[in-house]
């Protein structure tokens, strides 16, 4: 009898410890993830600084309906979806190509040509969004260096605006991702390829393999788990395509096609003197759709593995 | 040696002590903070002005800038209850900060404040406007002016078509009639100056969007102010005709879309900068300032371009005629411009007498000549008689350093560098200087005015062909002027429903005018503008514009009054 309360005991202090261990985590979660929920109350008032929120400025779903109620209002936001979703889409079906560019790069047997490109494709990750407009503008503008050089040759007569064009906004705004991010997310897929056992490159090399084939079926096989991880992870982060990129691009002629999600609250939150209420609800809308979007995966996840992930 | 050494040391410390003394002399060290929605610095006030204030008051004025740090920094700050100890804000906030105590009543000090008080009749004006009550202060309103609330002082109005007179003289200064015969001359000037003369290319017009929706205008600021070219003022979504109705600003017959349709001309012809709808303002000043533009339309614009060589070779701009012109403007900001100064309602007991120490230093002639001339032996020299004579225009420009005597304990030797960071002053720079007689902007000084008729060119050329001595003296020989009253008049706050209807429609206007701009053909501007129509009504354009007309009536009515109609 002593013993089995004895047992007992002993289990809830472990159980008691074993929770301490992931208290700071559940401290962090909760700091971090669910007390800025708190700030959504900001939606349901109609809340105007210097005056703080009371009961007084309690609206209930008024802003909800601002935004439900008007049609134009509501294919304004149906056209930034579409914005946002395309330029997430785009980023995600070309996932791969970090990938390649480290299998290719790591194949490069001139140590400091590798070095070389490697240093020079990783640099403009932490150059700001600022920088690589005012870059972009020194090239693309009709002073600029393509359209000078063009002109030189005679190829055309008048200057090309690109940065004025509103075609293929989406295609070109992942290119200067692309240029921007390439070399930085490559490291990872360096780091796999680094943790590759020599032994099985040597033995195909034995039997004969070439490059591609080596390439083939042993290198890219081996990394694929960290491809499946970081698609994972960029699919979290889908609606959550930043807004310093499209902000700096962003104009007149090609905000039609540009405008996403957290630009579009962004612009509403600070144009004029603020509009603090709207844009919160409009950042609502962004959750409810991250949760759609997140059951239609687990669906598809389990409907393919046979089971979901929450 | 040694003892040689210790009689240094000694001598050294009591030296010490002695400039430390004179510095704390009286007056401890006091750090206020500066809440400034017109600053365009954040942090501690550097160089020059930082010195100039800690010399005379030991103060340390440290400026929380909204337009740096972002607008958020008003609510969180105001959520706190702490705002800053003197505050500057938009007239429209300036009430709200008062019904949240934000701000307090400095009725009791500001009477003793001689300098301030100078400008009694408008801060009567304004908190008796704010309060209902006589004789109880909050704010003082900012660049009041010593004039009339309907007098023009300034010899050239905010905005007016502006050419370079050598082009204009180069293609015989024809007369031009509306318009298109302003795009006719501008494109025979683009014909002769396709390049300035580094070869870099010269377009008529140079726009630059990034003040778009700014300072209460709605739509495109190039386009906002050329309006006023035919007498019209846009109010935000409405636009006030000269004869004080009120029209949608997108109507067929408003200026707005006239100026819009200039524009358009203008590009299908070739003469506007294919970069205008991206480059950023700096890039823009950047083209000014190199001659690459041929054509300006805000009075400040000459300032990059007015100066040195250029005057006496002509190569400076001017206001020429345009004959289906006539023009609006407003009238000298005798009740203020659009902010307001406050105190913090923290600020208690030896501080705040301090503070408003200081604020009157701020509106005295010392005070005023600082932040509106500059430094002596920099910026100007006294005359005899103690009139200025101006020195190093490009002070400002070229950031020359300042003398030795001003250079502070931060080290900071650049004159724009450690330049006034409060950037808003209380008496405007057309008031007249009570030491000397004459007004603070140097270029109403006797002094300037006779230099300026031996160096600039243009101007002696243009007072002949034109029998006018200047631009406002032209325009109201022929009539051509509608002087707007100043009546201190703020629009309220906005709710937050207006302001989201505001929001989007400025946005979808400014787009769509600047895609209009760009047009190739007629046909598509049409297309565009009647698009922009259907957008702006989806966007419940007329709730906005009922709310607009019906805010600014209410100026109308002020200004019909002022001007005893």
């Amino acid at each position: 009898m002593q013993k089995a309360e004895r047992r007992i005991n002993y289990k809830r202090r472990r159980s008691i410890r074993e929770f301490l261990y992931i208290l700071p985590f559940l401290i962090l979660v909760a700091l971090f993830s669910y007390f800025p929920l708190y700030g959504w109350i900001y939606a349901f008032h109609d809340y105007q600084p210097p005056f703080p929120i009371s009961s007084e400025t309690f609206v209930g779903f008024k802003w909800f309906n601002f935004i439900i109620s008007n049609p134009t209002r509501v294919k304004d936001i149906l056209r930034v979806l579409r914005n946002t979703f395309a330029m997430s889409g785009i980023s995600l079906l070309f996932s791969w190509f970090p990938m390649i560019f480290a299998v290719f790069l790591n194949e490069i047997r001139c140590k400091p040509y590798r070095k070389f490109v490697q240093t020079a494709t990783t640099l403009p990750n932490f150059i700001s969004w600022v920088l690589v407009f005012s870059i972009a503008f020194n090239v693309f503008s009709s002073t600029g260096a393509v359209n000078v050089v063009l002109q030189d040759l005679g190829l055309i007569s008048k200057p090309i605006a690109f940065l004025k064009s509103s075609d293929h906004v989406w295609f070109r705004m992942w290119l200067w991702l692309t240029w921007k991010n390439a070399g930085w997310a490559a490291i990872m897929y360096l780091a796999a390829i680094a943790g590759i056992d020599e032994q099985m490159i040597e033995a195909a090399k034995v039997d004969g393999a070439t490059r591609m084939q080596i390439i083939w079926k042993i290198t890219i096989p081996s990394i694929l788990p960290t491809f499946f991880v970081i698609v994972m992870l960029n699919i979290a982060s889908f609606l959550n395509n930043g807004m310093e990129q499209y902000y700096v691009f962003q104009n007149a002629f090609n905000k039609e096609y540009i405008e996403v999600l957290d630009l579009y609250v962004y612009n509403i939150a600070t144009s004029g003197t603020g509009n603090y209420p709207l844009s919160t609800a409009i950042s609502i809308l962004k959750s409810v759709v991250s949760v759609a979007l997140l059951a239609g995966a687990n669906g598809i996840s389990k409907l393919i593995r046979g089971e979901g992930f929450i | 040696m040694k003892r040689f050494l210790s009689v240094l040391l000694t001598l050294a410390l009591l030296l010490g002590m002695v400039s430390v003394s004179a510095v704390a002399e009286g007056q401890e060290p006091l750090t206020v903070v500066v809440y400034d929605a017109a600053a365009n610095f954040h942090g501690i006030q550097p160089g020059w002005f930082g010195k100039v204030v800690k010399d005379r008051f030991n103060i340390v004025l440290d400026i929380v800038a909204p337009q740096v740090a972002g607008q958020e920094i008003y609510a969180t700050r105001a959520e706190d209850g702490y705002l800053g100890d003197i505050i500057l804000v938009d007239k429209s906030d300036f009430p709200n900060l008062v019904k949240t105590g934000l701000v307090r009543e400095i009725t009791d000090k500001l009477p003793e404040c001689e300098n301030i008080m100078k400008f009694k009749d408008q801060i009567d004006h304004y908190n008796k406007g704010l309060t209902g009550e006589d004789g109880k202060y909050y704010g003082i309103p900012t660049e009041m002016t010593d004039t009339s609330p309907t007098t023009l002082t300034d010899n050239v109005i905010y905005s007016s078509p502006m050419l370079r007179w050598d082009l204009y003289d180069a293609v015989g200064k024809p007369e031009i009639k509306d318009l298109e015969g302003l795009l006719d001359v501008l494109e025979e000037i683009h014909k002769i100056h396709p390049t300035n003369e580094a070869g870099d290319p010269a377009y008529p017009f140079s726009l630059w969007p990034d003040w778009d929706n700014n300072d209460d205008m709605s739509g495109p600021a190039n386009v906002v102010q050329l309006t006023t070219w035919y007498g019209e003022k846009p109010k935000r979504s409405a636009i006030l005709k000269p004869d004080g109705t009120f029209a949608k600003i997108y109507d067929r017959d408003s200026a707005y879309y006239k100026i819009a349709k200039f524009l358009n001309h203008a590009n299908q012809r070739g003469l506007v900068d294919p970069d205008s709808g991206t480059q950023n303002w700096d890039k823009a000043v950047s083209k000014m300032s190199a001659l690459q533009v041929d054509v300006m339309w805000y009075s400040w614009q000459t300032g990059f371009t007015n100066v040195g060589e250029n005057l006496p070779a002509g190569k400076t701009f001017i206001y020429i005629p345009v004959g289906d012109q006539s023009y609006y403007a407003d009238a000298d900001a005798y009740y203020g411009t659009a902010r307001m100064f406050g105190v913090g309602s923290k600020v208690e007991g030896e501080k705040y007498d301090r503070i408003m120490e200081f604020l009157d230093w701020y509106a005295s002639p010392e005070g005023l000549t600082f932040q509106h001339v500059g430094i002596e032996g920099l910026n100007y020299t006294k005359n005899e008689d103690g009139t200025f004579t101006r020195l190093h225009d490009d002070a400002l420009a070229n950031n020359l350093p300042v003398p030795e005597d001003y250079v502070g304990e931060d080290g900071v030797v650049g004159y724009n560098d450690g330049n006034n960071q409060i950037n808003q002053w209380i008496a405007g720079a057309s008031c007249i200087n009570a030491n000397n007689g004459e007004r603070f902007a140097s270029k109403f000084w006797s002094s300037t005015i006779e230099k300026e008729l031996e160096t600039d060119k243009a101007k002696r050329e243009w007072q002949q062909t034109f029998d006018a001595t200047d631009p406002v003296d032209y325009m109201k020989k022929h009539n051509l002027l509608n002087a707007s009253p100043s009546v201190g008049f703020a629009p309220p706050e906005d709710s937050n429903e207006i302001k989201a209807l505001r929001a989007q429609i400025n946005t979808e206007l400014c787009t769509y005018t600047w895609q209009a701009i760009f047009a190739e053909t007629d046909e598509e501007f049409e297309a565009l503008w009647d698009k922009m129509i259907e957008q702006l009504e989806g966007f419940e354009y007329e709730k906005l514009y009922e709310n607009d007309v019906a805010v600014y009536t209410q100026e109308v009515e002020l200004k019909k009054a002022a001007l005893g109609e």
